[in-house]
């Protein structure tokens, strides 16, 4: 089930493909870069939350869009007023998405670890069946 | 089984379809976001000088430019001879391809063969031995885009009909910049030696480099063997190789 938002990345990108929706230009294409990184952290934090039992739908949806309307206003306010502050949001958000991929990663590693252990118990507590004995 | 599982199980799993949907907005934001052929340009200057050297130098893959540039000299080849075959019939189109062939001559979209002068300029060969001195009069020891710049200028005014550039020939839409070590020419690197050939008056193109305080005489003062300057009867110079089409530019419909 894990794969299915990275299928839905692809099929994102697809659309857009699909529909001839032109890259931006300039400097709104370079906002617009700084706020895919928001999305996507907040995409890693969802798919964390959701692996560790702690998803709440409306946090999710509410911080992808507030995320992606902060990183890209601030990188336009330093713009403004000649401050780089699309590094801070590269920074931030940067450290963020190192954190969930790092937690997403002990997640699975962790489920993988029980479901083989579960198997192996399992396994040990099936009866054995019992040799044919010869005449 | 457990009465909890099935409880259970959907409030697992329900974080997958928000989070896909989701990541279709993302994957659909990133494709607006990417950095294409077509708008490339507008964000590269938008880059700070570093990051802007590290995407330069990756900007134009040279076996796969001369690939390109093969198909574009068949393609333009064919053109022409499809251009001429059409022109054999009445005088009015004979007239018309005759100025299509002049123009085209002019935009520098096809090869030019004649007299002219060859320009060579090579890093001084002793830069190495000078490593004790600061970057920047070391720096002075190599050839730099405004060199090359400033002397195609100085050809184009002392009559040049056609110049090229390393064999990178030079139109309208030709451009030089300098990334790390290398030199961009309409966006294909190359390095020192540069060899700028230049079709028409030979005498006149020599006089006008070779000016007291001109444009060679600053690189002579750092090292004469960084210049040298030959005349050569007949060479040929290949076609512009770039992009001709306009995205946005148009020709107006009611011309005067």
């Amino acid at each position: 089930m894990i794969a299915v938002p990275f299928i839905a990345l692809i099929i994102g990108a697809l659309l857009a493909f699909g529909l001839h929706i032109q890259p931006l230009h300039g400097i709104e294409g370079q906002y617009l870069a700084v706020a895919c990184l928001a999305g996507l952290d907040t995409v890693l934090g969802g798919i964390r939350g959701g692996l560790e039992d702690r998803f709440d739908n409306a946090i999710f949806v509410s911080g992808f869009l507030s995320n992606i309307c902060i990183a890209f206003l601030l990188a336009y306010l330093g713009d403004k007023i000649y401050l780089p502050l699309y590094l801070v949001v590269a920074f931030v958000f940067g450290v963020r998405i190192f954190n969930n991929l790092s937690l997403i990663r002990r997640s699975i590693v962790t489920i993988a670890k029980d479901s083989l252990a579960r198997r192996k118990r399992q396994a040990a507590l099936a009866p054995t069946p019992t040799p044919e004995t010869t005449p | 089984m457990s009465p909890f599982v099935n409880r259970i199980t959907p409030k697992r799993d329900q974080w997958i379809w928000p989070v896909s949907g989701m990541c279709v907005v993302l994957g659909f934001m990133v494709m607006m976001a990417w950095v294409t052929e077509d708008n490339r340009r507008s964000r590269f200057g938008l880059l700070d000088p570093g990051q802007r050297q590290r995407v330069g130098e990756a900007s134009v893959d040279p076996d796969a430019f001369r690939d390109m540039s093969a198909q574009i000299e068949a393609l333009n080849k064919q053109n022409t001879e499809l251009q001429n075959a059409l022109g054999k019939g009445k005088d009015s189109t004979q007239v018309l391809n005759k100025q299509l062939q002049a123009a085209k001559a002019a935009a520098g979209v096809t090869k030019v063969e004649g007299p002219g002068i060859i320009v060579t300029l090579r890093d001084a060969p002793d830069v190495s031995a000078k490593s004790n001195l600061p970057d920047i009069i070391r720096s002075q020891n190599n050839i730099h885009d405004l060199d090359v710049l400033r002397i195609v200028n100085e050809l184009i005014s002392s009559g040049a009909e056609a110049i090229s550039v390393n064999d990178h020939r030079i139109s309208g839409l030709s451009s030089f910049r300098c990334v790390g070590p290398t030199i961009l020419v309409n966006d294909i690197k190359i390095a020192s030696p540069v060899v700028i050939k230049a079709i028409g008056d030979a005498a006149t193109m020599s006089g006008g480099l070779n000016l007291n305080d001109g444009v060679l005489s600053e690189i002579r003062s750092m090292d004469p063997k960084m210049v040298t300057i030959e005349l050569a009867k007949t060479m040929s110079l290949p076609a512009f190789a770039g992009r001709t089409e306009f995205r946005l530019g148009a020709v107006p419909k009611e011309l005067p």
